[in-house]
């Protein structure tokens, strides 16, 4: 047995330590969000937070965590009324409710993905440029976000309308 | 209300009084015999599908459409903006879409052409009912039909008004109406007859920019997906793939027990597969068993270095009959010599379908025989058929739910969807329910493929520097291998392959001419199709090849491609600006109001190509521009691209893309965008990257890098212009065809920017260099 953190919880793990950070999330603790999409760190479908940083889930195995706590796109919104000081009302992360707003996703099986990447993006620049975002979903991690259905200017008005979103919040706006 | 009402064809009875509620559920009337019997609570017979629509006593609407959703959202967003305007309600009061499963969906029919045909079920099912309902009021208030009206959901007559759900409370009302078709046949079910449609002049809930309400629970984390599914008991699979597309089994690996106690493997035929309860355990003890497995040598295919030769000079194109175009005219042969002429031969490759997440289903074969299958597929009744062939059971036993998926953008595995047919051989195998999950391999080398083609095209001018003559020469294999590959590699019955004569109409062998011609101001055309077998498959020890199916705007990708590059090679041969001599030889308003309206929009420079710069070496970026049209399905489309081409490096950018579109009647402006977007990113995706390898035996083409596709980096900046016709009368398709328009404007500016003509795809900085050295 073996205890990670996720999305602010403690949870007791059976999977062996070589186990990606994916099957366990899935098929141990329910947690759903991240994606398979190639199980090879090519794509981003199954992206998650690590600490404060975007990894590949499905190649991270539980015994890498470090003790770091593991957040997915079902934990986003907690983690944002914590980083906020807001209660927490059942209100989404300004990322997933940029994404809603600005009908970003066409299938959406790789916005989970999206939404962490962007997610890491803001939590460090509360103003990127189209430049910055574009970097951040290509070139930032070990592959870039691949999106087949080629939602990719959706995803960055997605972006721009999040860090808007995140910075009203931040200054104490309406939820 | 003892009597039952005709309602245009249409029949309205009360079943009853009800305490509480109330609903007027609509059924279907298979033949009149049956019309009495239908019931709106579907079973598990395929003859007695469920409703298209209900109304309920709460004044809520719910409908059902055996389409599903691959992300474009039309049966979220279109079909109910249509359904509320044929009702004359707000969009609000459709609260729920059940969609695809085949024991709660009424249609059958794949999902395709949403919006060209499709949509017509509901849409006459919505007027039938609204009909019915004002019947209903006539009654009620007394007075004659003719003096009853409606408006915002208000049903008015005799100084009377009332809701829906006033007319239908504390009844149990039933309207059966008529319909043509078979539920688990290729085009499904069709709602016949002419109920009164509203007049597109009175519409006001379609145009709207309607939000897609099933964003909110897929991004909030509540939406369960299919791979999300879950069932008591289940085992997870790995399938393993034979080593080629001809191969069969001499002998499978055995799982290691000390390393992987749990795993246990399955053959069945050709069909090896280990399961384990532990999804990890399988992955791994599949790779090692994958590894000792052992399969027959197979050679039958040309690799795709090869193909474009293999198909101008290997293949025997008088095995099948040619196909003529039926936008022919004129006499190509007998037309006076041209002044100019421009010939050349153009060439598409394979793609995949490429679906971020590879397919993954669930069955579970019950003792008794029924068979449930969860899935995200394309055309469910249609696999269901396939899959009750595959058992030879019934129809009857077999249920497919459907669940949010990957986009696949075409019917990908096994023609329909994916793994379901191998996880139901493996739940009947083992007695409990099977979870399929295909690797990212399994998808790339597995799944069948949009079909190659290539086009031979021959434009004469004459001394005006008009067209008078245009002949194009089309080859390629066909693109409907419905055949469930799980059944194939189990030596199970299949529908048949593509094939001379086969006993289902749709598998006959041919090349139709998909692209619906243009240019009406030319004389003389001459369009020709010629199909082959599919490549390898005659060869192959297990009958598979390369199996072929549709994929996103099929066929009339792989021709308006050739056809566009080759005007615009043709303008230039005339020293002519690329769109002026588009609108020279157009000769329907809606293409001269896109094309005008294109120049404008993506600040186009009117001058002939290749631009005055152009130059094929150098390792500074020359820019360039180009242009293309289609039509499609009642859509007008048109695009401009501007590209850089690094003549050194081999590297083309596109740095903008600019479409304008007029689709008839605009359904959904917002999603329309969203939809168009991401079309024109997919087709730069194709036309910049996309190639399936594959060498004399499999694919190689087995993951993001040996089949790489367009990201976010390389998106150029897309501006989408909707200029729809409403005069037209008629929704266009939106998504369908997007992604067709880029390839060709992109290799018509790689000839703007270096004066060298690009007459395949993708521009790989490998095929650029060569292009440029010619």
């Amino acid at each position: 047995m073996r205890t990670i953190k996720v999305n602010g919880k403690d949870r007791q793990v059976r999977a062996s330590d070589d186990t990606p950070l994916l099957y366990v999330l899935r098929n141990e603790l329910g947690v759903m969000t991240p994606k398979f999409g190639c199980g090879m760190a090519q794509c981003g479908a199954c992206s998650v937070l690590l600490g404060d940083e975007e990894v590949r889930s499905c190649i991270t195995p539980i015994a890498a965590l470090d003790g770091k706590e593991v957040t997915t796109v079902d934990g986003l919104p907690a983690r944002w009324a914590k980083q906020t000081g807001r209660a927490t009302t059942g209100a989404l992360h300004p990322v997933q409710e940029a994404w809603i707003e600005e009908q970003v996703p066409q299938c959406g099986i790789c916005q989970f993905g999206m939404m962490i990447k962007v997610t890491e993006l803001l939590e460090k620049n509360h103003a990127p440029s189209d430049a910055d975002i574009k970097e951040a979903l290509t070139n930032s991690g070990p592959s870039p976000h691949l999106c087949r259905c080629g939602s990719y200017a959706a995803i960055l008005d997605g972006a721009h309308r999040a860090a808007k979103l995140m910075a009203a919040q931040a200054k104490g706006g309406a939820a | 209300m003892s009597d039952q009402l005709n309602i245009h064809g249409a029949s309205l009875s009360r079943r009853g009084f009800l305490a509480a509620g109330g609903a007027l559920v609509v059924a279907v009337a298979l033949n009149p015999d049956l019309a009495g019997a239908a019931t709106p609570s579907n079973t598990l017979d395929s003859t007695r599908p469920a409703s298209w629509i209900e109304i309920h006593a709460d004044n809520t609407v719910l409908i059902r459409t055996g389409k599903c959703d691959f992300g474009q959202s039309s049966i979220y967003t279109a079909y109910r903006q249509i359904v509320a305007e044929e009702l004359y309600l707000p969009v609000e009061a459709i609260t729920t879409v059940i969609s695809g499963d085949t024991d709660r969906t009424p249609d059958g029919g794949g999902t395709f052409g949403l919006l060209r045909g499709n949509v017509l079920n509901l849409r006459k099912a919505a007027a039938y009912t609204r009909e019915a309902v004002l019947e209903l009021a006539a009654r009620k208030f007394g007075v004659p039909r003719t003096e009853v009206s409606i408006a915002n959901g208000v049903i008015s007559g005799g100084g009377k008004s009332a809701s829906y759900a006033q007319l239908v409370a504390g009844q149990d009302l039933q309207l059966v109406i008529p319909i043509s078709g078979g539920l688990t046949s290729f085009g499904g079910l069709q709602v016949a007859g002419s109920p009164p449609l509203k007049p597109v002049s009175a519409y006001t809930v379609v145009g709207q920019p309607v939000k897609n309400p099933s964003l909110r629970p897929k991004m909030a984390g509540e939406t369960i997906w299919v791979g999300d599914v879950k069932l008591a008991g289940m085992l997870h699979a790995r399938v393993i793939h034979p080593a080629t597309l001809g191969s069969t089994l001499i002998a499978a690996g055995q799982p290691d027990k000390t390393q992987f106690p749990g795993a246990r493997l399955v053959v069945i035929g050709n069909l090896v597969a280990v399961v384990s309860a532990d999804e990890w355990e399988a992955i791994q003890a599949a790779q090692q068993v994958a590894a000792d497995t052992k399969w027959t040598a197979w050679k039958g295919l040309p690799g795709h270095e090869k193909l474009a030769e293999h198909l101008q000079n290997k293949v025997d194109w008088n095995e099948v009959p040619t196909t003529k175009g039926s936008f022919n005219k004129g006499d190509v042969a007998q037309a006076t010599k041209p002044h100019k002429l421009h010939s050349a031969t153009y060439f598409i490759p394979f793609f995949k379908h490429a679906p971020i997440s590879p397919t993954v289903s669930l069955a579970d074969v019950r003792p008794d025989g029924s068979v449930m299958i969860h899935t995200h597929t394309q055309n469910a009744q249609y696999l269901r058929a396939g899959v009750a062939k595959m058992l030879s059971k019934p129809e009857s036993l077999v249920v497919i739910r459907t669940y949010a998926g990957s986009g696949h953008y075409g019917r990908s595995n096994g023609g329909n969807a994916g793994s379901e047919c191998e996880s139901v051989l493996l739940s009947r195998e083992l007695g409990q329910p099977v979870r399929v999950q295909w690797m990212r391999g399994d998808d790339m080398q597995w799944s069948t493929q949009s079909s190659a083609m290539t086009s031979t095209i021959s434009i004469g001018l004459n001394e005006a520097g008009k067209i008078q003559s245009y002949k194009a020469d089309h080859k390629g294999p066909p693109m409907q291998d419905d055949r469930l590959i799980g059944a194939l590699l189990a030596g199970l019955p299949v529908i048949d392959a593509p094939s001379l004569k086969p006993s289902v109409p749709i598998y006959a062998l041919a090349t139709m001419v998909g692209d619906r011609w243009s240019y009406g101001q030319v004389a003389n055309v001459a369009e020709t199709g010629h199909c082959t077998f599919q490549i390898g498959q005659r060869e192959s020890q297990i009958n598979v090849g390369l199996r072929d199916h549709s994929m996103r705007t099929p066929i009339q990708f792989q021709q308006n491609f050739p056809r566009e590059v080759a005007i615009s090679e043709a303008a230039a041969l005339a020293g002519a600006d690329p769109i002026q001599f588009r609108l020279d030889h157009v000769d329907d308003p809606r293409f001269t109001a896109i094309l005008t309206r294109l120049r404008h929009e993506s600040e186009w420079e009117t001058r002939p190509s290749p631009a005055p710069n152009a130059s094929a070496s150098g390792t500074k970026a020359l820019r360039g521009q180009g242009v293309s049209i289609m039509l499609r399905d009642n859509g007008y489309w048109a695009c401009a691209v501007h590209v850089a081409v690094t003549p050194d490096t081999g590297e083309v950018r596109v740095e903008r893309l600019t479409i304008v579109t007029d689709p008839g009647i605009v359904v959904n402006p917002l999603q329309l965008k969203r939809q168009v977007q991401a079309g024109s990113l997919m087709g730069v995706s194709q036309a910049l990257h996309e190639e399936v390898a594959f060498d004399e035996g499999a694919v190689t083409s087995a993951d993001w890098s040996s089949y790489p596709i367009l990201n976010m980096a390389e998106m150029p900046t897309i501006k989408v212009v909707i200029a729809g016709d409403a005069n037209a009368g008629i929704y266009g398709q939106g998504s369908e065809s997007a992604n067709a328009l880029a390839a060709p404007a992109i290799l018509a500016a790689f000839f703007d920017a270096t004066g060298k003509p690009a007459r395949r795809i993708p521009l790989r900085p490998d095929y650029v260099k060569a292009m440029l050295a010619a």
